[in-house]
């Protein structure tokens, strides 16, 4: 849940990175290798968060209804499925099989 | 095909095709954030101002699964690094005063970065950008702000299967990233030791301890190409 003092403190954060890269580091100055670590550190823990969104609750591992969801939402994901379709099939997947 | 701005080489039908995504994942998003707990004014407030979906979207992630709210902030952090390396990649090709590049850093993504960056003409890098940016912030910003509202009326969340949205959206944003074997193999151990982990470290770690097969495999690159 996110409270006004982390909506702050992320802001900053977020705004700070932002105008590092572009208005106070000399963009010549970042080596080629730093680059590389910078833009692979996001899909880790992307990955990390997926990862326990699907397969875990509150620090257990659980497997249940949106497992199937979110299989689905990945095989639509690998044929190129708009966005917004993806999610709403993960959702929809999920919710029938609560249903059931 | 018609242009906007006249004279560049973005097209209509990509401003709409990228408005349209932005307009739909933000009432997505906010969806998923209203189901977390949070009040409808507190996410328009974290839209206006994080200004970032995977950041906001991280720290809910991060503290839904367990994690201490200094955890959710290091991880929505961690997301976000991207824009600065995307915004230090452009920044040679925009405006020579540092406080017109200070306000442009606030709507640092990745396709109006990448559709700017495409210019040959450094003028039209620029008008790209600004053209770009307001076709990506402002159905951002009017979707989630729709949604923050609609997320008041929706009672059961996970009836309605919405806990399974997140991880849908993730997964098709980490999607186009996967192109190549170095990618894959970093995003799949990254998800392996979050999952080998989560019921070990306390909430959030694994997390930040999934960031090392980044870490490792570009030392490994590096030995190989040395």
């Amino acid at each position: 849940m996110l409270t006004w003092g982390v909506v702050a403190v992320l802001a900053v954060g977020v705004y700070g990175q932002r105008a590092l890269g572009m208005a106070l580091i000399n963009p010549a100055r970042i080596s080629h290798r730093s680059r590389q670590v910078l833009a692979m550190v996001p899909l880790s823990i992307l990955c990390a968060v997926t990862a326990l969104q699907t397969f875990s609750t509150q620090g257990a591992l659980v497997l249940d209804a949106r497992v199937a969801g979110i299989a689905a939402a990945a095989a639509l994901t690998w044929k190129r499925t708009p966005m917004f379709v993806v999610v709403i099939v993960a959702a929809t997947v999920t919710a029938a099989i609560r249903l059931i | 095909m018609r242009q906007i701005p006249h004279g560049t080489s973005l097209r209509t039908g990509e401003a709409w095709a990228i408005a349209f995504t932005y307009f739909t994942v933000a009432i997505t998003v906010s969806l998923v954030h209203s189901t977390a707990g949070t009040p409808t004014w507190v996410i328009i407030a974290a839209t206006l101002l994080v200004n970032s979906a995977t950041a906001t979207l991280a720290y809910a992630a991060v503290t839904a699964a367990g994690g201490s709210v200094v955890a959710g902030i290091a991880g929505g952090w961690l997301t976000s690094t991207r824009f600065g390396v995307l915004a230090a990649a452009l920044a040679p090709r925009l405006w020579p005063q540092r406080w017109k590049r200070s306000l442009a850093a606030f709507s640092a993504f990745d396709p109006n970065i990448a559709l700017a960056n495409r210019e040959e003409e450094d003028e039209n890098v620029r008008r790209v950008y600004v053209a770009m940016s307001l076709w990506l912030v402002l159905p951002w910003w009017l979707g989630a702000s729709i949604g923050a509202v609609l997320g008041d009326l929706v009672s059961d969340p996970k009836a309605l299967g919405m806990d399974a949205m997140f991880p849908a959206l993730f997964i098709a944003i980490i999607r186009p990233q996967l192109i190549t074997q170095r990618a894959r193999l970093i995003a799949f151990s990254g998800a392996a030791i979050a999952l080998g982990l989560v019921e070990i470290l306390p909430g959030g770690l694994p997390f930040l301890v999934a960031a090392l097969p980044a870490l490792l495999a570009l030392r490994g690159s590096e030995s190989e190409n040395s």
